[in-house]
């Protein structure tokens, strides 16, 4: 047990690091000069060889790789995400901001993923097999290949544009939330349904089940006591698909929906060619990412004992 | 399997034959005929440079089909040979191939591939390239899994015995029993990377202007939501119907698999 969770830390340490290579490795290897980026950013406008060499030394680019790498690392590691090189501000302080949009909008939509998906789920398996059940599991496949970002167009052609009932663009408002939630939501709750659909028929399959229905426990506290619990441990697990799938929602969404948030401040730091903000995004997500799934798979320890035994 | 091969011919043929049956020149620009409603002459309409919206669907389809065959192609030859290198290279490559697996996994595909097409700059290169360094992983597990499975097998412990090469014994014995399971995997990559190649498009980071591809053609189209609506639902919808169709074969053939792996289990 212990030596499979230090094997789960060091795995966890292992991955981040090789997150945080690649991706300085892929910013190093950019095409263009990244100086000359800076320098238009900057200044809108191609300045004289000596200032481009001026900020080719502050931002360390003439250090080689390997220094320049260090030069990034280090302060993270102590929670320094540096400055953009655009601006020149902290990129932190920003980078909360765009959280404190997009956490909400995440939560939302996995409440809305949730409350359709849950009740769903109960009744289709109800009778599997049925017409509840084809029909949940119909509508479940087409929710899973429609894009999101088409969704969220139609939403907005639909109670925005049409009907004109809701808000679209921007966050101004509460009621602005309600139209990216839903389109987060219902591709959550595709996913889902199918997940704990398949995850309730394999619980209801246990062949302790039987015995328990000759005793005369009634139905309805096997289902609660037995199947609910059973079918909640791959619910544990798909959580991390679920955080993967949600954050490239979130990025579509905001696009599409012109909000504020991580989404929208990755795709516009690309296209600024703002790297060290890119890179925080990046560093940020991962580490959201791979901690989620490390706690995952410690409650499974927890629920499990086996799972660690079995995957050495 | 066989609806696997099926499925694999009607989408390359649709991205083969669709261009030549497209009744217009999908880049000809006709400006008098901008944002037309649907027509017997442009039977979709045409988009806001005049251009004849069924042929830019059709002549899509060799970019968003075709690429995504390349792209899930490529990506299931690198996720094999890491997976079978992973099981049968001994312990030191198996960690290393895992952990760079993980590493990979550690990040979800699409947010990846947008930082990486957005960084090395919109194109048809860097949209292939981003697509397929985030969607070989998959394999690479599957593959892996059934190879270390497959380790203590009789057959493969006497080929071993016989002196024969792992290439060789890769492709005899490990490939004949990967290939449904990956088959699976591959549906699955498929129709990822039909979804990713719109997105990146739909972001701007795709395939550039005036190639007609499908995430390229809602992002156009997204500006006249309000004149024209209808002209937004054609690329999504042709999106929509080829992920569906690839999602039901692999489906189907995930529930084939499972029910010879049970008849098996209790003959």
């Amino acid at each position: 047990m212990i030596g499979s969770l230090g094997n789960l830390f060091l795995r966890t340490a292992v991955v981040l690091t090789g997150t945080a290579l690649a991706t300085f490795a892929l910013l190093w290897h950019a095409p263009g000069d990244p100086a000359l980026a800076i320098a238009d950013a900057r200044y809108a406008s191609i300045p004289p060889a000596e200032v481009v060499d001026l900020i080719r030394a502050e931002a360390g680019l003439d250090a080689g790789f390997w220094p320049a790498f260090q030069a990034w690392v280090g302060p993270l590691i102590g929670g320094d995400f540096g400055q953009s090189s655009v601006t020149g501000r902290d990129v932190w302080p920003e980078l909360v901001t765009a959280m404190s949009y997009t956490g909400p909008l995440a939560l939302a939509g996995l409440s809305v993923g949730l409350l359709i998906s849950v009740p769903l789920a109960l009744l289709a398996t109800q009778h599997p097999g049925g017409w509840l059940d084809r029909c949940a599991v119909a509508l479940a496949s087409i929710g899973a290949a429609i894009p999101a970002y088409w969704l969220g167009l139609l939403l907005i052609l639909l109670f925005a544009v049409q009907l004109g009932w809701l808000p679209a663009m921007g966050a101004r408002t509460p009621a602005h939330i309600i139209l990216p939630a839903l389109t987060l939501g219902l591709g959550v709750a595709a996913s889902l349904t199918r997940i704990l659909r398949s995850g309730i028929l394999e619980a209801r399959d246990q062949h302790f089940l039987p015995a328990f229905q000759r005793r005369g426990v009634a139905n309805r506290d096997i289902e609660r006591d037995h199947v609910v619990p059973h079918a909640a441990i791959p619910v544990v697990t798909v959580f991390g698909l679920e955080l993967a799938f949600l954050l490239e929602g979130v990025v579509m969404v905001e696009v599409i929906f012109a909000r504020p948030g991580l989404g929208s401040f990755l795709v516009n730091a690309i296209e600024a060619r703002d790297f060290p903000k890119v890179q925080a995004v990046v560093v940020l997500t991962a580490v959201l990412f791979v901690t989620v799934n490390l706690l995952i798979d410690l409650i499974y320890h927890a629920l499990d004992p086996r799972i660690g035994e079995r995957d050495a | 399997m066989r609806s696997v091969g099926a499925l694999i011919v009607i989408m390359l043929l649709l991205a083969l034959i669709g261009p030549m049956l497209a009744p217009h020149d999908p880049t000809q620009i006709n400006i008098p005929h901008r944002l037309s409603p649907p027509s017997p002459e442009w039977l979709l309409g045409t988009d806001a440079l005049g251009r004849d919206i069924l042929s830019r669907l059709l002549h899509g389809a060799r970019w968003s089909l075709g690429l995504a065959f390349l792209i899930s192609v490529i990506g299931l030859c690198i996720g094999t040979v890491a997976g079978l290198v992973a099981a049968q290279g001994g312990k030191l490559a198996d960690w290393f191939v895992m952990r760079v697996t993980d590493t990979f996994l550690a990040f979800p595909d699409l947010v990846a591939a947008v930082v990486i097409a957005g960084v090395l700059g919109a194109g048809t290169g860097s949209l292939i390239f981003a697509l397929t360094v985030t969607g070989w992983m998959r394999y690479a597990r599957v593959a892996r899994g059934i190879g270390l499975s497959l380790q203590n097998r009789g057959y493969v412990v006497q080929a071993k015995l016989a002196g024969l090469s792992p290439l060789v014994i890769a492709r005899w014995h490990y490939l004949p029993s990967l290939l449904p399971s990956l088959a699976v995997v591959w549906t699955g990559m498929f129709a990822r990377a039909i979804l990713g190649i719109s997105a990146l498009g739909f972001l701007g980071f795709g395939v550039q202007p005036p190639m007609p591809e499908w995430g390229t053609m809602l992002l156009d189209a997204r500006i006249h939501m309000r004149s024209t609506p209808l002209q937004m639902i054609w690329p999504g919808l042709a999106v929509v119907i080829c992920v569906l169709a690839i999602n039901l074969t692999g489906d189907a053939l995930r529930d084939a698999l499972a029910e010879q792996k049970d008849r098996k289990g209790t003959a």
